[in-house]
């Protein structure tokens, strides 16, 4: 039996970064919010203190803050003539569960994705024609302009204590910063994080050969730090214990220290933990959206929670996933090329060569998330020549220090056995010896990568789950072969002992091993109705009172890490939200 | 090479044991109110306003580990280490080599100076 609780002004499914912005936003706003998360409640005093948070069997191998996939998962394939299978343990990418979501442990990295990617069809067409596009790369302009998101960009960044050098303000280019970047208003709010013996050495053979290295911008706080609503950060303590983990020190921007407690200090705010949202409500009309359904996982009870507006703000994998259970928006269809929902997932592709270096000593475990050094020449850079290889898109190039757990961080020559007295030796010599030099990569949207609901497979709740078809494409590999050539010839300059070389990816994806939990599309933006799910404020053109946070509603993946124009986005959705639909609520984009 | 330069410094400085005066008597308090910005995400001044780590209110007249409504590390409460500026001063310069296994996530203030200006802040701040 399902209980029907008094209708609340908004209700936000999930509570990480967008849904803690748009929690503080809204409510300051005077709007009574409900916040619906399916996991648990964290905080840095009851979860994240030392020695806990610094086990790497239990988070780092285990991933005790990630979903259970037990619960619910995916079916997987490469494409669309193979049969599906759960993924049953988790691999390829890692979404998080819990308040705070995966912002408590993301590793930090924050760009601003500019025009090369919000206008991609429309600069690739003007400058290399339109048959450089092959037919079935379905990417598309986003809608919105990096010029309307750059203050959204700024307030994220401060929210968030992001480090790191401007490389354009305003149009001059500046020393030390990223010379590619699209012009800022203003510098970082937090000078760049210490630079590591391997981003030191990284730098100095980039730049002889002609790369602009600069530091990754990422909220690990460089220096103590207030930001502008108040949340206290502490210094980063480079303790090597970031990605996968909660941050002991409140060093990490984070939804937890930040945007959240703010909202929950706030009377018109509620949140409900262990609520898990199976369906979003609509009218009779289908043309607004009433409330949600959601079932209380600590013992079973379902609730209908009415609202006047619903923002789907959980992980960008689950916002689809509900949208196809709800029946809103007509499900994308590959073959016949109708529909939007499940449209366009992306990914993103790497490779990494391996340096060791005797007599060198780089200190692994003093790390951070975004401890490193970038170079953009071969992606925000518009006028590198991407003819020459023949694909859209490229790949970012660095080195740092992000980790070196001890179960995590093996690195050890090629042609070492993989157990034994030899690898043991192997490990010991080489743990404090290595470096690698490492790519992110775009991945462009294709025809057939897409998500659907699974026909046979179904999840605790008994709905079905989702079925993620993915597979690289020619774009992907010819982008890998030119960057791990590049990775090669830097690394090769480096002069290294030994040298495990980048190889270019050749075969097919595969969902086990970890690469990267930078998992866009489904619920796209764009221009009208007919190739998106939701226009340039996130708002749905089926239900006007629907609004869709995160990276599901990219229409492409970059190389940049995501959470920039995630947070930029929400930002931008809640000002428009209070300050235009919820005083006049209707379409935002007439249709 | 910073982080290993910084961490070296700290090496020379730590040599002194808690039996080892190392307080100045002539803090900056102006300076030292800046200086707790490194401290504020994890504590605060107010009574009974526990975070990351316990309230500081109140701690020059009591022991490490004393709050009864914060949840120490063994080794703090172990410790019972009375609070004045002689062993905060001590504490501060590396609190992992002065109470190991403490919790406290923070590697330290090198400079003698800063410490000083620092304690001289807490003074009154925790009245």
């Amino acid at each position: 039996m399902t209980t029907k609780l008094k209708e609340v002004d908004v209700v936000l499914v999930g509570l990480g970064w967008t849904g803690g912005i748009l929690a503080k936003e809204l409510t300051e706003a005077g709007h009574q919010v409900v916040a619906l998360e399916r996991g648990g409640m964290r905080s840095t005093e009851n979860d994240f203190s030392v020695p806990r948070i610094r086990d790497d069997l239990r988070f780092g191998s285990r991933n005790d803050l990630m979903q259970n996939p037990a619960k619910d998962t995916l079916t997987i394939r490469n494409n669309p003539s193979q049969l599906a299978l759960p993924m049953r343990r988790l691999g390829s990418f890692l979404p998080g569960e819990g308040v705070g979501g995966a912002g408590v442990h993301w590793n930090g990295v924050t760009w601003r994705w500019n025009d090369n990617e919000l206008r991609v069809r429309s600069l690739y067409e003007e400058r290399y024609g339109r048959n450089y596009i092959p037919a079935d790369m379905t990417i598309q302009d986003w809608g919105v302009t990096y010029a309307e998101l750059e203050p959204y960009y700024e307030k994220f960044e401060r929210t968030a204590g992001v480090s790191g050098k401007a490389g354009n303000l305003r149009g001059e280019i500046q020393q030390g910063g990223n010379p590619f970047e699209a012009p800022r208003a203003n510098e970082y709010p937090l000078p760049p994080l210490e630079t590591s013996y391997s981003a030191e050495l990284f730098n100095k053979t980039a730049a002889e050969l002609g790369h602009h290295p600069f530091p990754c911008p990422t909220a690990n706080a460089s220096r103590a730090y207030t930001n502008p609503d108040g949340a206290k950060f502490g210094a980063c303590q480079y303790c090597g214990f970031c990605e996968r983990f909660g941050c002991e020190a409140n060093a990490k921007g984070s939804p937890h220290i930040t945007v959240i407690p703010i909202a929950m200090k706030n009377p018109n705010f509620e949140l409900r933990t262990h609520s898990w949202v199976t369906k979003v409500l609509k009218d009779p009309t289908g043309k607004r959206v009433t409330g949600v359904t959601y079932t209380n996982v600590m013992n079973g009870e379902e609730f209908e929670q009415p609202a006047g507006l619903v923002v789907l703000c959980a992980y960008a994998i689950n916002n689809v996933h509900i949208m196809l259970l709800s029946g809103i928006g007509k499900p994308y269809d590959p073959v016949a090329q109708t529909g939007v929902i499940g449209k366009n997932y992306c990914y993103q592709t790497g490779a990494s060569a391996t340096l060791f270096f005797e007599g060198n000593y780089f200190n692994p475990f003093m790390g951070t998330g975004g401890l490193n050094a970038r170079t953009d020449d071969f992606h925000s850079n518009w006028n590198f020549d991407r003819s020459k290889f023949g694909y859209v898109g490229g790949a970012t190039l660095g080195a740092g220090m992000t980790n070196g757990r001890p179960l995590g961080y093996r690195p050890v020559p090629a042609g070492t056995p993989r157990w034994g007295k030899a690898w043991k030796d192997a490990t010991a010599k080489w743990y404090n010896s290595a470096m690698s030099v490492g790519m992110s990569g775009s991945v462009m949207a294709n025809r057939y990568n897409y998500y659907d609901l699974d026909p046979t497979y179904r999840n605790a709740f008994g709905q079905p789950l989702m079925r993620m078809t993915f597979d690289y494409k020619e774009n992907e590999y010819k982008m890998g072969r030119h960057i791990a050539g590049v990775i090669n010839e830097i690394a090769k300059a480096m002069n290294p002992t030994h040298l495990n070389p980048a190889s270019a990816r050749s075969g097919s994806w595969s969902v086990v091993p970890y690469q990267s939990t930078h998992n866009t599309g489904g619920t796209i933006m764009g221009t009208n109705p007919g190739n998106s799910a939701v226009n340039k404020y996130l708002q749905s053109w089926d239900c006007h009172n629907l609004f869709i946070m995160g990276a599901s509603v990219f229409p492409h993946n970059s190389a940049y890490n995501p959470t920039g124009p995630v947070g930029a986005l929400a930002y931008r959705a809640a000002d428009t939200l209070k300050n235009v639909y919820l005083k006049n609520p209707g379409p935002l984009v007439s249709a | 090479m910073n982080v290993m330069s910084k961490h070296a410094l700290r090496f020379i400085v730590l040599s002194g044991s808690l039996a080892v005066t190392g307080a100045h008597a002539d803090g900056d308090a102006a300076r030292g109110k800046k200086l707790f910005e490194e401290c504020a995400a994890c504590h605060a001044l107010e009574r009974g306003a526990n975070g990351v780590g316990p309230s500081l209110n109140g701690v020059f007249e009591r022991k490490a580990g004393e709050l009864a409504d914060f949840r120490y590390s063994p080794a703090m409460k172990r410790s019972a280490l009375p609070w004045n500026a002689r062993t905060l001063d001590i504490f501060l310069a590396d609190p992992q080599q002065e109470i190991k296994g403490n919790r406290m996530p923070f590697s330290g203030i090198p400079e003698a100076r800063d410490r000083a200006d620092l304690i001289e802040y807490l003074k009154a701040a925790t009245k």
